[in-house]
C-alpha cells in the first residue's frame, strides 16, 4: 500500500505538460531508432545524453526511457516487414509475423504485435511497482550456476519444437555455438577461432548474423520463388487495427502465460531474448494450433512479443536496485545517472524516492504513449508492403549492408553478413533449421561462461547444479522439458489435443 | 540446374569445413582441465567433433535422397541477378564509400535492371543516399565508410 | 537539435583564434573507447569530449565509437592500422602494455603513439555488508576457507586478477579468482554471497556500499582518498584505512586510464593533442568527473609516462611469469 501512495506522488510528478512532450519526443526518435537496423536505443540515448545534462534527473529519465519503449516497439517493425530482427528479442517475432504480413496481413501482425507487447510491458510494470524490494531480492540469488540453469532451461524450452531433421537442427545449434565462442573469452582471457583474423578478436555481432541469415537469405529465397509475383495488398486501414486490438483477448491465455514466463526471465538473469524464445517455444508445444505455427498465427506472434516486453521491462528493476545494467541502453542511462550524481543501487529507492517513482510513474505512461504513437503508424509501415519487390530487394541490401557496418563500424562486418545471407539461404533451402543457431549464437557463449565460472567456484563437481532448492528446481524443470514431450510422444498421449486450460 | 543432392553435399562441405577449421583452432586454446578450471578450447572442441560427425552424416544422407531438382536454371539465374549486383555493391564500398555507392547500385538495379525510368530511379538513389548520410552522419553521428574517394576529397 | 549542434559549430569557428600550433585539426576527430558503453573507459572518453566541446576548446566535431569487443582489444586493433592518421585518438588503459603480454592479440604497446595518462582509478578490497570486519580477520578467514575462498573481478588476467595474485602472495593465502564480464556485475554476486570479495574501483561500487550490501577494507594506495561528501551514515572515503594501515603490504595499485595516437604521426601533432589534454583538465567538467568517480587525477606525458609504463610492465611481467600467464 505504501508502494501505491509513493506511485501516486510519482504520477503527479510525471504528468505535466514538459514531460508528455518529453515523451512524446522520445518515443517518436526510439521508434525511428528501433525501425533502422544497426541503430539502437543506445545511439538515440548517447545522442541525447549531453542535452539532458541541464535538466532535472527526473524529465531526463523521462525522456531516455521514453527512447527505450520506442526502440523497443519499432525493433519489431523489420522484423515483422522484411524479416530483419533489428535486435536479438525480435528474432522469435519473425518466425509468425513474417509469414503474416507475407500472405497480406501485415496491419494485423503489426498490430497484434504492438498490442501484446503494451501488455506484456504493463504486466512487467505492475510486477515493478507491487513488488519492488522482493524483486530486488531475487536477483541476488542468482550465482553463475543459477545463471546456468536458466540458459539450460530457455534452451530445452525452445530446442525440438521444429519439425527439422534432427541432425540438421544439431549441426545448426553447434555451428551456433560455435560462432559465440569467437572472439576474447570471458573466463580464459584468450583469443579463440579467430580463424587468423585479427578483427574477430571482437566476436562476431548477433545483428550481423541475423541480418545475414534472415533478412539477406529470405530475400534469396524470394526473388527463386518469385515471391514477388504475389501482390501483397494492404490498404492503410486504421479500422483493422483497432479491430485486431479489440480481438487480442482471445488470446488471454497465451498473454498471460507469456507475460509470466516475461517477467521471471527479465527478474532472472535470462534477459529478453531467452524469454521471448522459451515463450515461443512453449507456446508451439502446448498450443492447440500448434501445426499451424511458422505460417503466420497469431499466437506464434503474441507469445515471443508478450513476453519480451514483459522482460525488458521488468529488467529495468535490476538496474535501479542494483547497478547491473542489463541492456547496452540500461548500461549508458546508468553513466547518465551518476553524471547526475545519482548512484544506482539499494539506496537510489530511499534517497531519491521522487526519481525512482517518477520513473515508475513515466512507465505507465510512457508504454501508453508509445502504444498510441507506434499504432498509429501501423498502416504506414504496412503501406511499405505495397512497394514492388524490385524496388524493396535493393532497399534491403541498403539497409542491411548500412546497418551490419554501423553495429561497430566495421566493413568485416558487412563481408560476414554476406556470407551469412548464402548460408541463410542454403539452410532454409535444405531444412536445416535456423532458430537453434540464432539462440546459441546469442546466449551461447554466456551459458558456457557461466557453466566454466560455477566449475571454477566448485573446483570441477557438478554437484553445484543440485546444490540449492532454487539451482535444483531450474535444472530439473529443464530436463523435463528436454525429455518429457519425447516420451509423451513415443507412448502416444500427447498426440491429443491439448485444451489450453 | 542444380539437384538436392548437389545443394545438401555443398552445404554439408561448407559446416564440415567450418567444423574442421574450430577443431585445429580449439587445440591452441587447450583442452580439458587445469588450475584455471575448464580450459578454453574444451568446448570449441566438442562443438567442433559434433560438427564434422554431423556434416559427415548430412553429406551421406543427402547423397542418397533423390536427384529432384531443386534449383531449376531460370530460378538461378533470378537469384544470381538479384545477389551479383549487391556482392559489386559491397566490394566497392572501400573504394567509394558508402554513400556513393549506395546511390549508384540503386541507380543500376532499377534503372539496368528493372527499367525503371532515368528520372525516377535518379531520384531515388539520390534520396537514400542523402537520406542515409542524414540520418546517420548528420544526426547520430554514426560515422559510415566515406572510401578512398572520401579521403581524396577531404585531402 | 541539428540548429543546437548548428549554432554551437558556428559560434566555435567564427571565436576561436588560433593558437600558435604548427599543426591544427581540419575535420572531425574520433574518441575510440575501449569499452562498451557505459563501462569505465566509456565514461573517459566521453569526459575529455564534454570537456573539449562545452569549453570550444577546439574547433571540430568529435565523435565517440564504442570498440570494446575483446576487453578492449577491437579498439586497440582497429587503431592500430589507423598509422599515419592523426584523427584517431585510443582511449585506454594499462591493458594497452598489459593485454598483449598475457593474450594473443593483434597488437602491442609499441604500435602506438603515446599521449597521456590522465587519471589513476583506485582499487579497494570489497567485502559483504556482513562479511569480515577488517583485513586482518578477512586474511584470517580466507586462510581458515583452506583455498576455496573466492574472489570476484572483471575479465581475466587483467587488472583485477594481477592485483588478487599479489594480495595472494603477500599475505600467504590462496584464493579461487572468478572472472566476471564487468565490476558491476562481480559487485552483484558479492551481494548476493556468490563470492566472498571483489577489487573494484570506487565508481563501480559506491551504489551497494551506499545501499548497504557491501563496504571496502582498505584502498591500494599509499595514502587515504580525498574526503568528499560521507557515502554511508557514518563513513566516507576517506575513513578507509590504506592497506598497509591495515596490514596488507601492498602500497601502491592503480589503473591509468591513457590517451594514444597511431603510430606514424609528426612530433606537432603529438604535440598539439598533449597540449589539448593539458587544457581539459584545467576544465570545470573534467575536475567533475574525477570527483565524482573518486580517481585521481596524474598528467604522464613524453618520458615520465614512459618512465611509468616501463615499472608497470616489469611489475606485470613477474606477476604473469609467476602465474604462466604469458603468451608463448
Amino acid at each position: 500500500m505504501q508502494n501505491f501512495d509513493l506511485l501516486m506522488h510519482g504520477f503527479s510528478i510525471a504528468i505535466s505538460v514538459p514531460h508528455i512532450a518529453l515523451m512524446i519526443g522520445g518515443v517518436l526518435l526510439g521508434i525511428l531508432v528501433g525501425v533502422l537496423p544497426g541503430l539502437g536505443a543506445p545511439n538515440g540515448v548517447s545522442l541525447l545524453l549531453p542535452i539532458t545534462f541541464g535538466m532535472q534527473p527526473v524529465s531526463a529519465i523521462i525522456l531516455l526511457s521514453s527512447i527505450y519503449w520506442g526502440a523497443l516497439f519499432g525493433g519489431s517493425v523489420t522484423s515483422i516487414l522484411f524479416n530483419i530482427p533489428g535486435e536479438p528479442s525480435s528474432v522469435a517475432t519473425t518466425f509468425d509475423g513474417y509469414p503474416m504480413a507475407r500472405s497480406g496481413r501485415a496491419t494485423q501482425a503489426l498490430a497484434t504485435a504492438f498490442g501484446s507487447a503494451a501488455f506484456g510491458a504493463m504486466v512487467g510494470v505492475v510486477l515493478i511497482t507491487c513488488l519492488a524490494s522482493w524483486i530486488a531480492g531475487v536477483a541476488l540469488e542468482f550465482g553463475p550456476a543459477e545463471y546456468f540453469a536458466v540458459y539450460f532451461l530457455a534452451f530445452s524450452s525452445f530446442i525440438g519444437v521444429g519439425g527439422s531433421p534432427p541432425m540438421k537442427t544439431v549441426v545448426s545449434l553447434t555451428i551456433g555455438f560455435a560462432i559465440a565462442a569467437i572472439g576474447m573469452d570471458t573466463v580464459s582471457g584468450q583469443v579463440r577461432l579467430t580463424m587468423g583474423i585479427d578483427e574477430l578478436v571482437k566476436g562476431v555481432n548477433f545483428v550481423v548474423a541475423v541480418m545475414g541469415l534472415f533478412g539477406i537469405g529470405e530475400l534469396l529465397i524470394a526473388v527463386e520463388e518469385e515471391m514477388h509475383a504475389r501482390a501483397v495488398s494492404s490498404r492503410i486501414d486504421w479500422g483493422e487495427v483497432f479491430r485486431t486490438i479489440v480481438g487480442l483477448p482471445r488470446h488471454g491465455w497465451v498473454l498471460l502465460r507469456s507475460a509470466a514466463i516475461g517477467c521471471w526471465m527479465g527478474i532472472t538473469p535470462g534477459g529478453p531474448t531467452a524469454a521471448s524464445f522459451m515463450s515461443y517455444g512453449i507456446a508451439k508445444r502446448v498450443s492447440r494450433r500448434r501445426d499451424k505455427f511458422g505460417t503466420g498465427e497469431p499466437e506464434g506472434i503474441v507469445a515471443p512479443e508478450t513476453a519480451d516486453h514483459a522482460a525488458g521491462t521488468s529488467a529495468l528493476l535490476p538496474m535501479l536496485s542494483l547497478g547491473i545494467p542489463g541492456s547496452a541502453t540500461a548500461a549508458v542511462m546508468m553513466g547518465g545517472l551518476m553524471i547526475w550524481g545519482l548512484n544506482p543501487g539499494p539506496a537510489l529507492f530511499t534517497e531519491q524516492p521522487d526519481f525512482v517513482w517518477g520513473l515508475i510513474a513515466s512507465m505507465y505512461l510512457g508504454n501508453i504513449v508509445a502504444v498510441i504513437l507506434v499504432l498509429l503508424t501501423v498502416p504506414i509501415f504496412a503501406a511499405l508492403m505495397r512497394l514492388p519487390f524490385f524496388i524493396i530487394a535493393p532497399l534491403i541490401f541498403i539497409v542491411c549492408v548500412v546497418g551490419a557496418y554501423s553495429v561497430s563500424n566495421s566493413y568485416l562486418d558487412v563481408v560476414l553478413m554476406m556470407g551469412f545471407g548464402v548460408l541463410g539461404y542454403l539452410f532454409k533451402k535444405l531444412d536445416y533449421p535456423l532458430a537453434p543457431l540464432v539462440l546459441a549464437i546469442v546466449i551461447g557463449d554466456k551459458a558456457e561462461d557461466a557453466f566454466r565460472q560455477s566449475m571454477l567456484m566448485s573446483q570441477g563437481s557438478l554437484g553445484i547444479f543440485f546444490g540449492n532448492a532454487l539451482v535444483t528446481t531450474l535444472v530439473a524443470m529443464g530436463f523435463a522439458l528436454l525429455v518429457v514431450p519425447p516420451l509423451l510422444r513415443l507412448i502416444g498421449v500427447w498426440r491429443r489435443p491439448v485444451r489450453p486450460a | 540446374m542444380f539437384s538436392r543432392r548437389a545443394l545438401e553435399a555443398l552445404t554439408a562441405a561448407i559446416t564440415g569445413a567450418f567444423g574442421i577449421a574450430i577443431l585445429v583452432q580449439s587445440l591452441d586454446n587447450g583442452i580439458g582441465w587445469s588450475s584455471a578450471g575448464v580450459e578454453s578450447g574444451t568446448f570449441p572442441f566438442m562443438t567442433g567433433l559434433i560438427v564434422v560427425a554431423g556434416s559427415l552424416y548430412n553429406l551421406a544422407r543427402g547423397w542418397l535422397r533423390g536427384r529432384e531438382i531443386v534449383v531449376t536454371a531460370v530460378e538461378f539465374r533470378r537469384t544470381v541477378a538479384l545477389f551479383l549486383p549487391a556482392v559489386v555493391y559491397v566490394a566497392l564500398i572501400p573504394l567509394l564509400g558508402m554513400y556513393v555507392t549506395s546511390g549508384l547500385y540503386l541507380l543500376a538495379t532499377l534503372r539496368l535492371q528493372n527499367g525503371m525510368s532515368l528520372l525516377r530511379s535518379v531520384l531515388v538513389a539520390v534520396v537514400v543516399s542523402v537520406g542515409l548520410y542524414l540520418v546517420f552522419e548528420w544526426s547520430f553521428q554514426v560515422a559510415l565508410p566515406h572510401g578512398l574517394l572520401g579521403a581524396w576529397l577531404e585531402r | 537539435m541539428r540548429t543546437l549542434k548548428f549554432a554551437a559549430a558556428l559560434i566555435a569557428a567564427t571565436t576561436l583564434a588560433a593558437p600558435a600550433f604548427a599543426w591544427q585539426p581540419t575535420k572531425a576527430i574520433e574518441f575510440v573507447a575501449t569499452a562498451g558503453p557505459g563501462g569505465g573507459t566509456d565514461n573517459f572518453a566521453r569526459a575529455v569530449q564534454a570537456a573539449i566541446v562545452k569549453n570550444k576548446l577546439l574547433d571540430q566535431a568529435i565523435v565517440v565509437v564504442n570498440k570494446g569487443g575483446g576487453s578492449g582489444a577491437e579498439g586497440y586493433t582497429y587503431e592500430k592500422g589507423m598509422a599515419g592518421d592523426p584523427y584517431h585518438l585510443v582511449f585506454g588503459t594499462s591493458n594497452t602494455w598489459q593485454q598483449p603480454m598475457v593474450s594473443k592479440v593483434a597488437f602491442k604497446q609499441s604500435d602506438f603513439t603515446p599521449i597521456a595518462a590522465m587519471v589513476q582509478d583506485e582499487f579497494l578490497l570489497w567485502v559483504k555488508q556482513d562479511g569480515p570486519k577488517d583485513v586482518k580477520a578477512y586474511i584470517e578467514a580466507m586462510k581458515a576457507r583452506n583455498g576455496a575462498g573466492k574472489m570476484g573481478g572483471a575479465q581475466s588476467k587483467d587488472t583485477d586478477e594481477l592485483l588478487t595474485r599479489m594480495i595472494e602472495k603477500t599475505a600467504g593465502i590462496k584464493m579461487i579468482y572468478v572472472p566476471f564480464k564487468s565490476g558491476a556485475e562481480a559487485a552483484v554476486q558479492l551481494a548476493g554471497g556468490h563470492v566472498d570479495s571483489h577489487v573494484n574501483n570506487p565508481s563501480e561500487s559506491i551504489g551497494q556500499w551506499k545501499g548497504g550490501t557491501q563496504r571496502p577494507l582498505c584502498v591500494f594506495n599509499t595514502k587515504r582518498l580525498a574526503a568528499g561528501p560521507k557515502i554511508t551514515a557514518t563513513e566516507g572515503w576517506s575513513d578507509i584505512p590504506t592497506c598497509v594501515e591495515a596490514g596488507l603490504n601492498i602500497p601502491l595499485f592503480q589503473q591509468p586510464r591513457t590517451v594514444w595516437l597511431p603510430l606514424k604521426v609528426t612530433p606537432e601533432q603529438t604535440a598539439f593533442y598533449v597540449d589539448l589534454m593539458k587544457k581539459v583538465q584545467a576544465t570545470p567538467e573534467w575536475k567533475d568527473y574525477v570527483e565524482k568517480s573518486s580517481q585521481t587525477q596524474v598528467f604522464l606525458t613524453g618520458a615520465a609516462f614512459t618512465d611509468y609504463m616501463t615499472q608497470d610492465m616489469e611489475r606485470v611481467h613477474k606477476v604473469a611469469e609467476e602465474q604462466g600467464w604469458l603468451v608463448k
